[in-house]
């Protein structure tokens, strides 16, 4: 369903096929049981549901509470045509929409303060709060438990010769039209550049964080977006059958609408759509039937669980698969997928060619003479214990420094706190002379300042160039630009980053795989590239050969060095010959002080530094022999 | 016949290859120190040999029984204890519920007083809960809960980080009392002094591989060796 | 304003909804910390426990008997949950756990709708819960009354497990850090079982004493299980006394609410939920740091 890149001319062919398909779905229905009704009320589902695949299927928020904004957006509408304070159903199904959106802010504010499973029980909670204000305080307003009957149906054209939707296949060609034009949306944002940071953020968000993205505005976008469609879509329930119903805010029609996602499946955009139809269909033809007319639920919620524990992706999603499967092939028998050597990979040693410049860099710096990055006094406490204690020390730009210390020295959470991940009890971080202390990951990146991960953090789901993708992106867009529209792949200059990084990390020829087939070196290297593609002035590595075979330590180490030669670099490293290799300036922390600093030949001769190797603390008597 | 044998380990972490044909063997009543610098491995051969990291290849054999295979639970049962690095006590328990805990699946577990009596400052604080005690205090916890199941070998991962001198003292003093009373041990540390103090015998692991294998004294005597697997 | 009559019966009121809104909130909680597994299908497991009451109330009349047999069966309902799904799902994400949970949530109900009907159905109150009491400066039903001390003994028996017992030392320090129960020898896994009919057998016992009080119907778990929902994140994730501190906060302010203005009671609650997140995340005992 996703056209291939560049392919214009089959930009249109998803919608396209869709149309197809639903005037088949109209004509063929009536003989298999349907109807008009139940083809209308398919459609509503599904574009309820466009918005909940958009948070859920993209972003990993699983909500319970959507029919919050269903309800919000139906009521609203429904109210405001009922009491005559608009006539227009068009505008009245806007302001029922861009209610469930406020609404949508306010609670996805409070609710995306946590994550997952508590994320989940919030959302419910706030679902039965709407519910309950409307059965009882609003009840004035809302009908109570008998709802708002007598909503009108929409007209096109002005006075005596407007044109009446009445229902049947007026109304359902109507609720099509609205539902193909939120699938083209959704499609388009799914393939923006807003769309695959959020892809990200299900993958790894605190990745994505590190990376320089907002996440906390894309997740509340996100949500706010997915109010919309269900405002959007319970305002037109209204009109759909002349009444607006308080189950639109059960916890039913929460539960419903997650249902027939998964069974259609998750993060396929027509899933829901799908999913309604298999409910739907199910509901009104099952019941007909004598004896276990009562059961059409149970059976629906036995199949359900059978595709969750069985078939994950449900039907479109297994489809998808299986029809990508057949079109590309397997993994393993891509061409050109020799055993990984790295020396093919990378390019050739002496004369050192220059590393591609990056067409995108953090923003100039403007203090020239400042140091790149300077630790002033820094200290952590944790409770009690002092892990870091007024550490200062300064990285001249250009240069490649080094930090080393025994376990338990405070040099990961030093690194943190350069980094943002972790605000300091005391001391400031300077970066280029500018203070960044607490700014945070995201505002850390955004200066300039990069780290790549001991534990690689890559995104599994995705390709390496869309990792890559990732990272460039979060230079051109910023912390947080809703760009909802335009491709993610057709910003030239992130085009042109991704492919300056793939080639300086030499993974040009793996660019269209997935993290999981690469090598482990070729996952470390992709792992530096990520923290590279943010286009950062000072690179931290965290142990960057960790875990490497001796061929691999070799072929990074070069990488490095080349790095080296271009950017600033600060590394922490147990491989004490790369660190004498690399470094032109070592900082020795030992129990959270810093306990020398100089170069490599002061540091090899400083009899501290080898008594904090090498004797821990102060001697103590030997006991036995 | 060794109590413990590890023969051509070969562990991984996700899919960073850690361990590269790791071998090494205890005798009954040893204490071995195994050392190296951080990211050498030392970690994820305890983890391995208790179970918690699955090795690719080669077999561990605890008496000549092969266990490579076995869940940590189950090792344990067969008298393999891992004091780990974190200490990992449970906070909300109180010392004498952790210490009760570890005692529910030992065969012959040894009488509390028995443990009071070589950590007297656990049976002061009793009834403390774990995240009230000290530092040190927790080590001692930690390794009262291997002592108190009677284990036939104890790992030791770093016991001796990020604890004040005093308290490092303290805790070299039961380990030495340990190893009297003719325990099994395997101590990782970066802490070479220490260590050496304890072992007789030591190993040393760098990048994954073993450098060294030799008495203390041997190791002591070649101070190139020291320094540069070990030192800066 | 209301009068002190009323506010001081729906405290008692208050006290009764939030002694059972406590006990289900602890299974809820406990199974939560132990397993990582969040049961959606709480408030069906609530219901079933009420008409597990309702169907042997039809045969006898001791609701001591009803109780008993009730129990055992929401054990057995646990385990079999626990062997026969639940454990496929422990290495998988949470997201998939709360999916199957809240799949066997709609079996369960859609199962009992179409062996009972879908019409509510009156439980009869047992003979020493009839009438009403007199508490010196006010009258108040008997059932009600017992209803406190019945949970609270419940509540006590479960505290006696959780801080008394083996398997209760054994859940305690899972909670914490189920690898190293492991690394000292014990099958943490085999005690999933165990915790996890622990946590049905909760929901389903406050169903089976609220049962008398009002008419069970097939529906009547949803709003409860928000309810116990609440409770957690008020209380915080994975903590007992947080469960029983939570669940007692929020029935009297849903009893006490509902004195001024019955219509925002339950509509409080989720205020004070709202108010809670933007303060204290965590809840009042939970851990710290995102779940």
């Amino acid at each position: 369903m996703i056209p291939k890149h560049g392919d214009r001319s089959a930009a249109f062919l998803p919608e396209a096929a869709l149309i197809a398909a639903l005037v088949a779905g109209f004509f063929v229905l009536p003989f298999i049981g349907g109807s008009a009704d139940l083809f209308g009320r398919i459609l509503i589902w599904g574009l309820f549901g466009l918005g909940f695949d958009l948070l859920f299927g993209y972003t990993g928020l699983l909500s319970f509470g959507q029919a919050a904004f269903y309800g919000t957006g139906g009521y609203v509408s429904a109210w405001l045509l009922t009491t005559h304070a608009i006539g227009s159903v068009w505008l009245a199904l806007a302001f029922g929409t861009l209610a469930a959106g406020v609404w949508g802010v306010l609670i996805g504010w409070l609710a995306l303060r946590r994550v997952g499973i508590y994320f989940a029980m919030i959302t419910l909670a706030f679902g039965q709060i709407s519910f309950f204000l409307e059965n009882s305080p609003l009840a004035a307003w809302t009908g109570g438990e008998n709802g708002l009957p007598g909503v009108p149906v929409p007209r096109i054209g002005f006075g005596a010769g407007s044109f009446a939707i009445t229902s049947g296949w007026r109304m359902d060609t109507l609720v099509a039209a609205f539902f193909l034009v939120g699938f083209a949306l959704a499609r388009r944002i799914v393939h923006s550049p807003f769309g695959a940071v959020l892809r990200a953020i299900k993958d790894n968000a605190d990745r994505t964080a590190a990376l320089g993205h907002a996440v906390g505005r894309y997740k509340l976008a996100v949500f706010v977006i997915a109010a919309l469609y269900a405002g959007l879509a319970g305002g037109l329930l209204g009109v759909f059958q002349s009444y607006m119903p308080p189950e639109a805010f059960s916890l039913d029609t929460s539960g419903q609408l997650v249902a027939q996602t998964v069974i259609g499946g998750v993060g396929t955009l027509v899933g829901p759509l799908l999913g309604g139809a298999v409910w739907l269909y199910l509901e009104q033809n099952l019941q007909r039937i004598p004896g276990v007319g009562g059961l059409w639920k149970f059976l629906l919620g036995l199949i359900f669980v059978l595709l969750i524990t069985l078939f994950r992706r449900g039907i479109a999603g297994s489809l998808r698969a299986f029809w990508r499967r057949t079109r590309i092939g397997r993994p393993d028998s891509l061409a050109g997928r020799g055993p990984a050597t790295l020396e093919s990979t990378l390019p050739s040693l002496p004369p050192h060619p220059p590393l591609p410049s990056l067409p995108l860099a953090a923003p100039a710096v403007r203090s020239a003479g400042a140091p790149a990055l300077e630790a002033r006094g820094l200290s952590k406490n944790f409770g009690g214990i002092r892990a870091v204690q007024n550490v200062s020390l300064t990285v001249e730009r250009g240069t490649v420094q080094a930090v080393i210390g025994p376990n338990g020295a405070g040099k990961t959470t030093l690194f943190k706190m350069l980094h943002g991940e972790v605000t300091p009890s005391a001391g400031d971080v300077l970066f280029f002379g500018q203070r960044i202390t607490g700014l945070g990951v995201t505002g850390a990146c955004q200066a300039g300042i990069g780290k790549s991960y001991q534990v690689n953090q890559l995104f599994s789901t995705l390709t390496v160039r869309e990792n890559v993708r990732v990272a460039a992106l979060a230079r051109s867009l910023g912390a947080f630009r809703p760009a909802l529209f335009g491709a993610a792949t057709a910003i030239p200059k992130v085009e042109r980053q991704v492919e300056a990084v793939l080639a300086t990390v030499g993974l040009e020829g793996r660019a269209d795989l997935l993290p999981g087939t690469l090598a482990y070196g070729e996952k470390r290297r992709l792992e530096i590239g990520l923290s590279l593609a943010a286009g950062p002035h000072v690179l931290l590595l965290d142990e960057p050969l960790a875990g490497m075979s001796p061929e691999e330590r070799v072929a990074t180490k070069r990488l490095i060095a080349r790095l080296g030669e271009q950017s600033t670099l600060v590394i922490v490293e147990h491989d004490m010959d790369a660190v004498f290799e690399l470094a032109q300036r070592i900082s020795v922390l030992a129990n959270g002080v810093l306990l020398a600093q100089g170069t490599p030949a002061d540091i090899q001769n400083d009899p501290a530094v080898q008594e904090a190797y090498l004797g821990g603390l102060h001697a103590h008597e030997p006991v036995g022999g | 016949m060794n109590l413990l044998e590890v023969d051509r380990v070969n562990s991984y972490y996700g899919d960073s290859h850690i361990l590269f044909d790791v071998s090494l063997a205890i005798a009954e009543g040893e204490v071995v120190a195994l050392l190296g610098r951080n990211g050498a491995g030392k970690t994820t051969t305890l983890k391995t040999i208790m179970g918690v990291l699955r090795a690719q290849s080669g077999s561990i054999r605890l008496a000549g029984r092969p266990i490579e295979a076995l869940r940590p639970f189950e090792i344990a049962r067969l008298g393999v204890q891992l004091v780990p690095e974190e200490r990992r006590i449970f906070g909300g328990l109180t010392v004498a519920e952790n210490l009760e805990l570890a005692a529910l699946t030992a065969q012959k577990p040894l009488s509390i007083d028995r443990i009071f009596a070589t950590f007297p400052r656990l049976a002061e604080r009793h009834s403390s809960r774990g995240r009230n005690l000290s530092g040190g205090e927790q080590q001692m916890l930690a390794i009262a809960r291997a002592l108190i199941r009677d284990a036939e070998i104890i790992l030791l991962d770093e016991p001796f980080e990020g604890l004040a001198p005093l308290v490092v003292r303290d805790l070299v003093e039961v380990a030495a009392k340990l190893a009297a009373e003719g325990r099994t041990i395997l101590i990782v540390e970066q802490n070479v002094t220490a260590a050496l103090d304890l072992a007789q015998r030591v190993y040393v692991l760098n990048n994954g591989h073993i450098v060294f294998e030799g008495t203390t004294q041997a190791l002591l005597g070649k101070p190139a060796i020291m320094k540069y697997h070990l030192g800066v | 304003m209301p009068g002190l009559p009323l506010l001081l019966a729906q405290a008692f009121n208050g006290l009764a909804l939030g002694s059972l809104l406590a006990l289900s909130a602890s299974g809820l909680t406990i199974t939560l910390g132990t397993l990582g597994v969040l049961n959606f299908a709480h408030g069906a497991l609530f219901m079933l426990g009420a008409y597990a009451v309702f169907v042997v109330l039809g045969h006898t009349d001791s609701l001591l008997l009803a109780v008993v047999l009730g129990g055992g069966f929401m054990i057995l309902v646990g385990l079999v949950f626990e062997r026969v799904v639940i454990r496929l799902y422990y290495d998988r994400p949470a997201e998939d756990q709360i999916l199957v949970t809240f799949g066997l949530g709609i079996l369960i109900v859609e199962g009992v709708r179409f062996i009972f009907g879908g019409l509510s159905q009156r439980v009869p109150l047992p003979s020493w819960g009839q009438g009403i009491v007199s508490l010196g400066f006010m009258i108040y039903p008997k059932y009600r009354l017992e209803v406190i001390g019945i949970v609270a003994i419940a509540l006590f028996a479960l505290y006696v497990v959780l801080y008394r017992t083996r398997i209760g030392l054994v859940v305690r320090a899972g909670i914490e850090d189920t690898m190293m129960v492991n690394m000292l020898g014990i099958n943490v896994r085999r005690t999933f079982m165990l915790v996890f009919a622990m946590g049905v057998l909760a929901a389903g016992f406050a169903g089976m004493v609220y049962a008398p009080l009002v008419s069970v119907d097939p529906d009547m778990g949803g709003p409860f299980l928000a309810e116990s929902f609440v409770v957690v994140v008020i209380g915080g994730l994975g903590s007992f006394p947080g469960a029983v501190a939570g669940g007692l906060i929020a029935g009297e302010i849903i009893s006490l609410t509902s004195a001024f203005n019955p219509d925002y009671s339950y509509v409080m609650l989720y205020a004070v939920m709202a108010l809670l997140l933007v303060v204290q995340p965590r809840g009042l005992f939970g851990p710290e740091g995102r779940a």
